[in-house]
């Protein structure tokens, strides 16, 4: 036990190193999303490369464990909480008022993308896999799914970074995109729920399918329900408590329980994870919760993906690479079409239909979630896997150029619905003399807020901006150099403008105390006195 | 937040008589301690009529809502009074007041008066609205304009 212990800490110390250096070269040097760099680490280190080289009498790092996972059981634990922590912090992210007012559109589009995807990633596999006959072997209806979701972390980190999240397009990128993960889930727990059936030798009975969908939808649904009305009575009660600590790690403990009971019923663990995260995400106190897991979840997301990484068996892939290739094609194609043409239907011209399909195309986390239970499964081989990485690693390459070529140029949408949602809301400004003055009532405003119970989370982005949040009342504040703008729903208005004005009462005298100190210059020159009087009886001591 | 836990007939006047500045919120104070629900009236005095050099809390359309935080109360505490024919708090839009709404907070909580005032001013935002509560004769109907 001690000696699997201490391999254990061994390899997660390396893990680290390579995974961290080489995520921060991808993003840095190569600027390519960070997981990417993680999975290459992964690859190298592991069994299948480096890994595999003995060191002294300790032997190989990472040797090949016999089996359908390649590495420890203890070293697949810790990815799998990686992956836990993953969906807990993707559901926390989740603006699920934004993904209700998008539902609509964003459902026709999300769910287009998955029927031709799937259709296309399983037909495939049937054409030319030798071995699979029907679209409901467990290899066809896995390599489909793994075609289906879209990363939402790649996606949105693209929207961010050239601020075109809040566009019609970007918005129904990203509702689509958490409805295709969540689709995908559920798809996966079917085909789990196929493959096992399907692998024990038993014959699939269509009432068995729909049972086990049935099954899924409902635990989704209910989990869904339940967490979302009582999140927001369990975050008041533990508030009691008054550590912001105590709160965020208590709510990943009621993910880690939702996960374990979401396998106990026969799904993925990641699905009780995500719903968590998902009910936490519409509390106050969100963002807290989600700085305060994000912090563990930097340790062990990137060991997640680089054990990920780890199973790639080059050998294997080898005779599959052209394969491959089709397939990771097949699964661009499947994106554009599959979520391009529902666009041209919702209201989107041919230019926010491209926008939208190059959108979807990012892989990530999901597919190689799907990959990995179908490996664990056994319901895919390791050749598949290595396809499944392939076109993780392909698209998310393709995706970010694509995407950002993509949305140069005019509006993609027919009618203005920015403007529908703006009618709800209401920005006040205000115009200081100097940014120094505006940053000054920032601050002033964002104590005015936390003293009245709001919690408060810097937004990144190029501009200043600063999410203010207590119970159901939502307000940005922006700073734009010397301007202060604060944006909140009209029935919140006036709020908003009494609690501006309490602090511009208090800047008020804030300006007049300045007035009344006595002249800085004298004081200025007060000080240059004493400083020089100092120095010439110095000068003093010393001759005399 | 329950209005009608705030406000009672006891603490409302529709004849304010001060011809001052604080004159009239020494008036509108005098309505809670009458009510018992303040007693340090020299130390809240003082803090409201601080505020008010600070800022003005003549807003618009004939509303002032002077207030102040203190350790007087332990909960917010309101009042209302009502001067029919306008007083010039040196508002906003530069009209007289005629609807004074009064709140202290405590200190040290976290203050519910921003909360109040904003619950308020949702109900006073339309012109009918303060036209009744100008024209309201006793209590009972500057209460019922808050539809209690």
């Amino acid at each position: 036990m001690a000696h699997e212990m201490m391999v254990l800490a061994l390899q997660l110390g390396v893990i680290l190193l390579a995974a961290k250096l080489n995520g921060w070269f991808f993003s840095r040097k190569l600027k390519q999303p960070k997981v990417l760099g993680e999975l290459v680490a992964g690859m190298v280190i592991g069994p299948f490369l480096l890994g595999s080289i003995p060191l002294g009498s300790l032997g190989p790092l990472f040797p090949v464990v016999e089996g359908t996972i390649p590495v420890s059981p203890e070293l697949y634990g810790i990815a799998t909480l990686g992956s836990i922590l993953l969906l807990f912090t993707s559901g926390l992210e989740t603006d699920l008022p934004t993904f209700i007012r998008f539902s609509g559109k964003a459902s026709i589009v999300g769910i287009g993308g998955v029927i031709v995807s799937f259709l296309l990633g399983a037909g495939i596999t049937v054409v030319f896999h030798p071995e699979v006959h029907t679209l409901m072997d467990p290899e066809a209806l896995f390599l489909g799914t793994l075609c289906t979701a879209t990363s939402i972390g790649i996606t949105a980190r693209i929207l961010g970074e050239t601020r075109k999240i809040s566009t019609p397009e970007g918005v129904t990128i990203l509702a689509a995109a958490v409805l295709d993960d969540v689709i995908s889930i559920v798809l996966l727990s079917v085909v789990v729920g196929i493959s096992v059936v399907s692998l024990n030798g038993g014959s699939i009975a269509w009432s068995g399918i729909g049972l086990v969908a049935l099954k899924a939808v409902g635990f989704w649904a209910i989990c869904m329900v339940i967490g979302i009305f009582t999140a927001p009575f369990l975050t008041k009660g533990l508030k009691r408590f008054q550590s912001l600590g105590l709160l965020a790690e208590i709510s990943f403990g009621f993910a880690l329980i939702l996960a374990g009971l979401s396998e106990m019923a026969g799904l993925a663990m990641i699905i009780g994870a995500y719903i968590t995260g998902l009910s936490f995400s519409q509390t106050d106190v969100a963002s807290e919760i989600t700085e305060r897991v994000k912090g563990v979840a930097e340790y062990f997301v990137p060991v997640f993906f680089a054990v990920m990484g780890m199973m790639v068996d080059f050998k294997a892939i080898g005779p599959v690479l052209g394969f491959g290739m089709i397939f990771a094609s097949l699964a661009f194609v499947g994106k554009l079409i599959g979520c391009g043409l529902p666009a041209l239907f919702v209201g989107f011209n041919l230019h926010g239909a491209f926008r939208i399909g190059a959108g979807m195309l990012p892989r990530g986390e999901v597919t190689l979630i799907v990959a990995g239970i179908g490996l664990a499964s056994g319901a895919i081989g390791p050749d598949m896997f290595g396809v499944a990485v392939l076109t993780m690693l392909l698209a998310s390459v393709a995706a970010p150029p694509l995407l950002v070529f993509a949305f140069k140029g005019k509006s993609g949408y027919k009618k203005n619905i920015e403007a529908q949602e703006d009618a709800d809301m209401v920005f006040i400004e205000l115009d200081f003399p100097s940014e120094r003055a505006a940053e000054y009532v920032r601050k002033s405003l964002a104590e005015a807020f936390h003293g009245e119970g709001f919690y408060i989370h810097a937004i990144e982005g190029s501009v200043r901006s600063w999410q203010i949040r207590k119970e159901d009342m939502v307000f940005v504040m922006k700073r734009m150099e010397a301007k202060l703008e604060i944006s909140a729903k009209r029935q919140h208005e006036s709020f908003v403008r009494l609690m501006m004005l309490e602090t511009l009462a208090d800047f008020q005298e804030f300006v007049e105390g300045l007035q009344s100190m006595q002249r800085p210059d004298l004081m200025g020159a007060s000080l240059m006195i004493n400083m020089f009087a100092q120095e010439n009886s110095g000068k003093k001591n010393r001759t005399q | 937040m329950k209005l009608k836990n705030i406000l009672a007939p006891e603490l409302i006047t529709v004849d304010v008589r001060g011809t001052t500045k604080k004159e009239i919120i020494q008036e509108l104070l005098g309505l809670l301690v009458k009510a018992g629900r303040v007693s340090e009236v020299d130390m809240v005095l003082g803090e409201l009529m601080e505020r008010e050099r600070k800022m003005s809390t003549g807003i618009q359309h004939g509303v002032a809502i002077p207030h102040a935080k203190t350790k007087a109360v332990k909960n917010l505490v309101a009042c209302i009074g009502i001067k029919k024919e306008g007083f010039d708090f040196q508002s906003l839009d530069g009209e007289p007041s005629r609807i004074f709404i009064m709140t202290l907070s405590p200190i040290d909580r976290v203050g519910p008066h921003v909360q109040f005032l904003a619950e308020i001013s949702m109900v006073i935002k339309t012109e009918e609205a303060r036209a009744r509560l100008i024209q309201a004769k006793n209590a009972q109907e500057v209460l019922a304009v808050f539809g209690l």
